[in-house]
């Protein structure tokens, strides 16, 4: 509850126009939102700039922000941005090429067994679901918000994300084994 | 993960499912949740977070001076209408400023000062009449029907439009 009405305080700054309250908004959902970008492209460059879009984009429209669950609506900007981001790549027909490359890449033997060798096998694997199912487990994961929210982000029935969620993560654990 | 967001999984589940199969639904979902939890995503750098700041603090500015520009604007044109409507009232309602406004305004303001309506009557037929005059004599100095003489026309006009002016206000 504490940390609600911190963060409350926090967006009511935003609104008055408080530079010292966006960086806070930055510090607190940087992690989760790069991490969103970063499973969803695979590529860190790509990340980057749709994180840095994503927050001159709250500067912007947190007017528009009327109370609510506030992961919801940041998270709905970002996966609005993600794709995007994916309207723009398949126009210029690089998407598909980038991921077969990126594929290839990664599919190379490791060199050693480390962490980064772990953050990838996931990362090879998720190029393997479709984007529908990727993108929503890892808004699942990243925002962190109910099934029931998320349903009503994807103007979906509940139980529709509840089928494909369940169906792309046993494909994907099955991927991993 | 938030362990709120697990507690109606079960229930929602089996809206859609019999029982043994939403809780193994259940289970499935929140051991690939576990399972994703293992494998962290990078962090952005410090570097990529300062610049982030800045671009947020610049777009803050920007959207500041929009806002002022925004203001401003609403304001010059609030005042550019009020001032339009004052100049109007006061050339309706004070005296000798009738006449340079156009003919539908100062008829309005005629018609409704006045109490005989006959008259009042008569004089719009007159007007009337004498307009479509003057419009089927344009149409004619337009079409080149005056034998060429369009300076004398044109003055023999304006004089006939003075005409009906003063008689018109003469009653």
């Amino acid at each position: 509850m504490a940390k609600n009405e911190h963060l409350a305080q926090i967006i009511t700054g935003c609104k008055d126009g408080d530079g010292e309250s966006f960086s806070q908004i930055v510090d607190i959902y940087s992690g989760r939102l790069y991490g969103y970008f970063y499973r969803l492209t695979g590529n860190k460059e790509v990340s980057d700039d749709l994180l840095s879009e994503l927050f001159v984009k709250l500067v912007e429209k947190i007017k528009s922000y009327h109370g609510g669950s506030f992961e919801n609506w940041l998270f709905r900007i970002a996966s609005n941005l993600f794709y995007d981001y994916l309207r723009v790549k398949q126009r210029e027909k690089k998407l598909f090429e980038y991921q077969q490359q990126q594929q290839l890449e990664l599919e190379k033997p490791p060199f050693r067994q480390d962490d980064s060798e772990r953050i990838d096998k996931l990362q090879v694997q998720l190029v393997k679901l479709d984007v529908d199912t990727k993108e929503l487990i890892m808004l699942r994961f990243y925002s962190q918000l109910s099934f029931k929210e998320i349903s009503q982000m994807r103007s979906e029935p509940i139980g529709t994300t509840l089928s494909k969620m369940h169906r792309g993560l046993n494909k994907l654990r099955k991927l991993m084994e | 993960m938030d362990e709120q967001n697990h507690e109606n999984l079960r229930e929602f589940l089996e809206k859609f499912l019999v029982p043994t199969e939403a809780e193994q639904a259940a289970e499935d979902i929140h051991n690939g949740e576990q399972m994703l939890s293992g494998y962290p995503a990078p962090q952005p750098d410090e570097m990529l977070l300062a610049s982030i700041k800045r671009k947020m603090a610049d777009a803050l500015s920007y959207e500041g001076e929009n806002n002022f520009s925004r203001m401003f604007y609403k304001i010059v044109s609030v005042a550019a209408v009020f001032i339009f409507l004052t100049v109007i009232s006061l050339m309706v309602f004070t005296n000798g400023g009738t006449e340079k406004l156009s003919g539908d305004l100062v008829m309005t303001a005629v018609i409704w000062e006045s109490e005989d309506i006959a008259a009042d009557d008569a004089n719009l037929a007159t007007l009337i009449a004498q307009t479509e005059e003057i419009e089927s004599e344009m149409l004619a100095l337009e079409l080149g029907e005056n034998g060429g003489n369009v300076v004398g026309s044109l003055t023999e006009l304006e004089l006939e439009l003075e005409e009906i002016n003063s008689d018109f206000w003469k009653g």
